[in-house]
């Protein structure tokens, strides 16, 4: 199996390679060549320069202001009334697995129901873009395909006075790229959890596969539809499937916490993406896409009326972004939620439904533009997601460095690459960040999948200090080997899909007229560094130097024993059915449990699929387009065209080569560090730390950056304690003021005419006929005298 | 003012239309009867087989409707209101199933058990199943025939029908003094708002020399344009109104509702909570959609019937949500809240019929279906052996009975009108409809009474979630049958998965709303000519 993965490194690389070198010699000089025979060929094409005249229009005032909107109105076409069922498939799995967990089923069927149902709507997902990819390409046309009338209301025949929400698809090149890596994935890590979750099958087994398959009918929800009510539908949606799978452990005290704090931070950015959809409805009347697209291209960006109302609507949307993407202010939550079971931190919270902020960024790209909200605003509002993305990028790396939890540096790292995701978009080129999440969803999947198996057979032990040599431990050799692909990734090492990828959103920055945006290349690029580091420090821990094995506290995987008491003293009774589950088994001794075939399976394919993620950057260069491009470039994210595409120079020289170099460099630094102080000699990188802590005047980066730079405490103590102290101060209102002094006032006041009405309900016939009888003749007389008396009608 | 068309006299003497039209119900009737002769059997297996029957029947009578209500067939019928029936049909059969099914193993349960252990043996006078569930079919089928009401005959005809069970209903749900005490009250009150509709109907008759509906219409537009209508047809309609109110727990007629739902069991008080309401909204609609609207020839009702019907929407919901806040008993908490949802049916009613008659049947959809979660709910539990009542035996019902506790929570929430659940979209609607007829205090007065009404609908959901379970409830348990907690659970389910075809039951109710009358007038006029 391992080979496989070898294989396909090997022959990226080597086709790589040969199409523009003879030979990938590490000489400087050829280096150099390398990088402008490569970096321009790639980059140059994949910037898309001749692919559409009407997107190169672009003007050197500002960067926000990109000259006309490029929107093409959607076409209807109920041929693709199917794409229904992509839909439906996995809502019928939710519904199955509901069932088999109402009624505690104790098998593999849910996880049956789910891949296969998930194998439908990756089968539907490829099927439409066969179908309507051309079309789209061709015409630039987005589909719209009815689905159900949901919403539809009218109190008036004037513009504002109806509401439409039907549920809807709005099929353009970034839904149908969501749809596409959404479902892939999802199938793939529904396939990896089947066996994953294997020793819960007594338990929640039929719970977890409900919440995935409602996760992904959420998020395709969220992306197909047409209308911004139904992307909050799917928004929620995949937020609560968040909440139940990071709580899914719900023994665990830290569980619990850990899914409502992810809940409400969420909470805060979806307060944003709901003002926000408020506002853009009381400024356009309509929640449609295409309708909104349309009224945007229309405006100029001197009959941009509104004020306010329509300038904050690209802030908002940037808080719901923060939320759900883990930005800025909210990123908090996403460390926590790895409490829940590693697939799903693969799956949600890496590769998918982080990437929702991305898409509705994209999406929502339009309202970043002057034509929406004005040459100010729309300067202020990019440059504002560009820092956000920018600081959370730097940020995110920084804590990676400091944590001793492999499974919390991904975390950490995804934090930081989303924040790239941001930044490109912030930037203004909407393809890199596009690009990024897409080659960012494979290998991040990858890495966190690793992960998982290394935790699934140690026990749970996810410190890496208490590991080492898994290279060289049977069973664990693919997966270290699908870590180090995964780890040359996120390193973004040179010519890795990653790299491609990420040097787009490099090179805008960096080539960019305005200097703040130039400013967040450079740390970008210093942060890329920083990635490299943090990333061969776990890997060359965990991989190199003596095999260490101490294995986690848990039985299983990564999860209390408290739950799975009685699966304990089975495992202790020696006849173990559960083929090595990394238990201590009677004598002590720990047997590592190697990851099975359908583990090892996905890891390959996701492997496979994180080389060839570079693909359409590779052939970019012979096919003169990128395919992700072609996605980007049909959709509303091209609507604000902003690429600088004219390909400065970075400090005076060609642009494409200077920054292979630098980023390079850079990028080698950091591996070379954690290759001195993680690899080579332990000794000196624990020495270093010991150092760094008893020296006054450097304690605080290795602590700092440990404890997520004190953030949360930081919340606590400025959102914590003063709304515990509120809330005392509220009890003890409501206590005293309310209760005893308002309600005995106020309060009491239904109460006593409730009371002064009571002698009318004695429960007898006689004076229930009686109180009916007045009543009615108190009607009539009072009709008779006020109304009939002056013969009105 | 008598001006018989030829048209209308031919409508009236044409009966194949119509006795094509009342096949639902006659499959209905067809059900009721085998009800009544199966409950008597002396074979254990057939008298369990009754419910199943009531249930079949009424499955039947959905099919044979979706087959024989045709617009053409309608139209032919010559009906005010054309799909109407259509719509009434479709709600009480699916929310009848969710009423036989709470029932099932609550009616004649001391007797089965004897039986079954063989301490008793089998008498036919002592068992009641099969009375009870003919009857429960012949209300809903009595509901049915309303909606081909042409004339005043069949209208009242068809109202007693839908009435004179629910009083047996009351009697023998439960098989206890206090549903005795309470069936009398029910029936002697109910027999006074009977006289009181009928004396309405006389006063109508009077005022217009006419006993068909499209006749008296004409008669009213007629009188409308020569110097405003009668004085004698204004008290007619007013005292029909007020008679009505009786069926639908409005002031001044809502006296009884408490004590009768108190004494009647869950599944009892859950049917006479929605079916009479039906009941009396098709009669309204009806008696003022046809004859009272449209008098003006612009769509509004007389003044002073409005004035009356804002009037009693007003009190209706006020003084049934202050009634609700004090009780501790949950059957008359939510005899209160179903004398309060009345109000808010009649803002509909009051906006008119282009606007407001849809949101009302809606809304009546939306609260049958939750209601029913929620008097279901207190069907399915019970506390050593007794039906639950007091809120108190709610506490901490999350552990003794999760998912009673589940559809009780949900129901009440739907009820409160809580934005996903299908209540929300039903509460939606008529405040739409509210604003569009520019009756601006009347939703204000409704948003503050959904407001306080909030207070006792919160405490369905606090009292099983957040309280902890009392020494008080350690008997509660979910009854030993399944199926009051299935439909419980069913229609709790429907708040939620409903609210995804809004649109659809927005456009039945839009559809059942609509009359046919003026078309009628323009053939008639033709035909005259």
């Amino acid at each position: 199996m391992s080979t496989v993965a070898i294989i396909a490194l090997a022959s990226a690389f080597v086709t790589h390679a040969t199409a523009h070198t003879p030979t990938a010699s590490m000489e400087p000089a050829l280096l150099t060549t390398l990088a402008l025979a490569l970096g321009d060929g790639a980059i140059a094409a994949a910037d898309g320069h001749a692919v559409d005249a009407a997107h190169a229009v672009h003007s050197t005032s500002g960067y926000a202001d990109v000259g006309p909107l490029h929107f093409v109105k959607a076409v209807a076409n109920t041929d693709f009334a199917w794409l229904k069922w992509m839909l439906l498939a996995p809502l019928v799995s939710v519904i199955l697995c509901g069932a088999m967990a109402m009624f505690k089923v104790k098998g593999r069927l849910p996880a049956l129901f789910t891949v296969a149902t998930f194998g439908l709507s990756t089968a539907m997902a490829i099927a439409l873009y066969f179908q309507f990819g051309p079309t789209l390409f061709a015409t630039h046309a987005p589909l719209t395909v009815p689905f159900m009338d949901w919403l539809s209301l009218t109190w008036g025949p004037g513009p504002f006075q109806s509401f439409t929400a039907n549920l809807g698809f709005y099929i353009d090149g970034i839904s149908m790229l969501w749809m596409l890596f959404v479902t892939v994935l999802a199938t793939l890590i529904a396939l990896y959890a089947s066996e994953y979750m294997e020793s819960d099958l007594k338990a929640g087994y039929a719970r977890f596969f409900f919440a995935v398959s409602l996760f992904v009918t959420s998020m395709l929800i969220l992306v197909m539809s047409d209308n911004l009510v139904g992307l909050y539908l799917g928004w929620e949606g995949v937020g609560l499937c968040s909440y139940m799978l990071i709580g899914y452990y719900a023994t665990q005290p830290g569980a619990t916490a850990a899914a409502k704090k992810a809940f409400i931070m969420n909470r805060i950015g979806d307060l944003g993406l709901a003002l926000a959809i408020f506002l853009i409805w009381t400024n356009y009347g309509t929640v449609q896409y295409d309708s909104l697209f349309q009224a945007i291209a229309g405006s100029t960006s001197e009959a941009v009326q509104g004020g306010w109302s329509k300038a904050a609507i690209p802030f908002l949307l940037l808080l719901a972004v923060c939320g759900k993407s883990a930005q800025g202010p909210l990123f908090t939550w996403l460390p926590d939620a790895m409490w829940g079971p590693t697939p799903v931190s693969a799956l949600i919270h890496a590769a998918t439904m982080v990437t929702a902020g991305i898409y509705l960024l994209a999406r929502m790209a339009p309202f970043y533009t002057v034509q929406a909200i004005g040459p100010e605003w729309a300067e202020t509002a990019l440059l504002t997601v560009g820092w956000i993305g920018c600081f959370t990028a730097f940020i995110g790396a920084t804590i990676a460095c400091g944590q001793f939890d492999y499974k919390r540096v991904f975390a950490y790292s995804t934090i930081s690459s989303l924040g790239y995701m941001v930044m490109g978009l912030g930037v203004g080129t909407a393809f890199g960040g596009v690009y990024y999440v897409f080659t960012h969803a494979w290998f991040k999947a990858l890495l966190f999948l690793t992960a998982g198996a290394v935790m699934h057979g140690m026990a749970g032990q996810v410190d890496f200090r208490k590991l080492g040599g898994l290279l060289r431990v049977p069973g664990f050799r693919l997966t270290m080997i699908c870590m180090l692909l995964g780890c040359l990734w996120l390193a973004t090492a040179p010519f890795s899909a990653a790299a491609e990828s990420k040097d787009i959103i490099l090179l805008t920055a960096l080539t960019s007229h305005v200097q703040q945006v130039q400013w967040m290349g450079w740390i970008g690029v210093l942060t890329a560094g920083i990635t490299a580091y943090y990333a061969f420090r776990v890997w060359f821990r965990l991989a190199l130097g003596p095999v260490k094995i101490e294995p986690g506290a848990d039985q299983h995987a990564d999860h209390g024993h408290d739950d799975h008491a009685g699966h304990a003293d089975h495992a202790h009774g020696g006849a173990d059915a559960h083929a090595g589950h990394g238990a201590a088994h009677g004598g002590g001794a720990f047997h590592p449990h190697a990851p099975g075939f359908r583990i090892s399976l996905v890891l390959t394919l996701l492997a496979i699929g994180s080389v060839l993620a570079g693909l359409p950057s590779y052939l970019a260069h012979s096919q003169g387009f990128n395919w992700i491009q072609r996605f980007v470039q049909n959709s509303s994210a091209w609507m604000r065209a902003g690429n600088s595409e004219e390909h400065g120079q970075i400090l005076g020289r060609d642009a494409h080569s200077t920054l292979f170099i630098i980023a390079t460099t850079v990028v080698v630094a950091g591996f070379l560090l954690a290759w001195i102080l993680h690899a080579k000699n332990r000794a000196l990188g624990d020495r270093l730390r010991a150092s760094m802590l008893n020296t006054t005047g450097l304690k605080w980066i290795p602590l700092g950056s440990e404890h997520g730079w004190y953030v949360d405490q930081f919340y606590n103590a400025i959102i914590g304690v003063p709304a515990w102290l509120g809330a005392q101060l509220l009890a003890f209102t409501d206590r005293f003021v309310i209760d005893g002094v308002i309600v005995a006032a106020i309060g009491r006041f239904p109460g006593f005419v409730a009371r002064v009405f009571q002698p009318l309900y004695t429960g007898t016939v006689q004076s229930y006929a009686l109180t009916m009888a007045g009543g009615i003749g108190l009607i009539v007389a009072w009709v008779v005298w006020v109304w009939l008396s002056g013969g009105a009608s | 003012m008598n001006t018989m068309t030829p048209a209308i006299l031919a409508a009236s003497t044409n009966l194949g239309p119509k006795f094509m039209l009342i096949a639902p119900e006659a499959v209905l009737f067809v059900g009721a009867v085998l009800c009544a002769v199966m409950g008597l059997s002396h074979a254990r297996a057939f008298r369990a087989m009754v419910p199943w029957i009531a249930v079949v029947a009424l499955i039947a009578t959905f099919v044979t409707m979706l087959k024989v209500w045709t617009p053409e067939a309608a139209t032919a019928a010559q009906l005010p209101m054309p799909m109407l029936g259509k719509y009434i049909i479709a709600l009480l059969c699916v929310v009848g199933v969710g009423h036989v099914l709470a029932s099932i193993g609550s009616v004649d349960r001391a007797v089965e058990r004897q039986v079954a252990s063989g301490t008793g043996a089998f008498d036919p006078v002592r068992v009641i199943q099969g009375e009870f569930y003919a009857f429960l079919l012949l209300s809903l089928c009595g509901g049915m025939l309303l909606c081909h009401a042409t004339d005043l005959v069949w209208l009242f005809l068809a109202f007693e029908l839908c009435s004179l069970p629910t009083y047996v209903l009351v009697a023998i749900g439960r098989g206890a003094d206090r549903s005795m005490e309470a069936a009398i009250k029910y029936f002697f009150l109910g027999a006074m708002s009977t006289a009181t509709l009928l004396l309405g109907f006389a006063f109508l008759y009077g005022a217009t020399g006419t006993l068909e509906l499209s006749a008296m219409r004409e008669s009213f537009q007629m009188q409308a344009q020569t110097g405003g209508i009668g004085s004698v047809a204004i008290v007619g309609m007013l005292l029909a109104v007020i008679g009505i109110c009786f069926k639908l727990a409005a002031v001044p007629m809502h006296f009884y509702a408490p004590d009768v739902y108190e004494g009647a069991s869950s599944p009892v008080a859950a049917f006479i909570s929605f079916v009479p309401k039906v009941q009396g909204f098709v009669t309204l609609i009806v008696l003022l959609g046809t004859v009272g609207w449209s008098a003006n020839g612009d769509s509004s009702i007389p003044p002073v019937i409005a004035a009356v019907l804002w009037m009693i929407a007003v009190l209706t919901m006020t003084l049934g949500n202050i009634g609700a806040l004090l009780q501790r008993s949950a059957k008359r908490m939510l005899a209160y809240s179903s004398i309060a949802n009345s109000g808010y049916m009649l803002v509909g009613i009051l906006a008119g019929p282009t606007v407001g008659i849809d949101a009302t049947l809606l809304y009546l959809l939306t609260y049958g279906v939750a209601n029913l979660a929620t008097f279901g709910s207190l069907a399915a539990i019970e506390r050593n052996g007794h039906e639950v009542d007091s809120i108190d035996d709610l506490a901490g019902l999350r552990v003794r009975a999760p998912m009673v506790a589940a559809a009780l929570a949900i129901g009440a929430l739907s009820l409160t009108g809580i934005p996903p659940l299908l209540g929300f979209w039903g509460k939606l609607d008529l405040f739409v409809a509210s604003a569009e007829s520019h009756q601006r205090t009347l939703l204000v007065i409704m948003a503050l009474n959904s407001g306080v009404a909030a207070f006792y609908y919160l405490r369905l959901v606090a009292m099983p979630f957040v309280q902890e379970p009392t020494p008080r409830t350690q008997g509660v348990s979910p009854v030993p049958s399944v199926w009051p907690r299935l439909s419980a659970l069913i229609f709790a389910a429907g708040c939620i998965a409903l609210p995804f075809f809004a649109n659809q039951l927005k456009g039945e109710a839009a559809a059942a709303a609509r009359t046919d009358l003026d078309k009628q007038a323009t053939v008639a006029q033709s035909v005259e000519k």
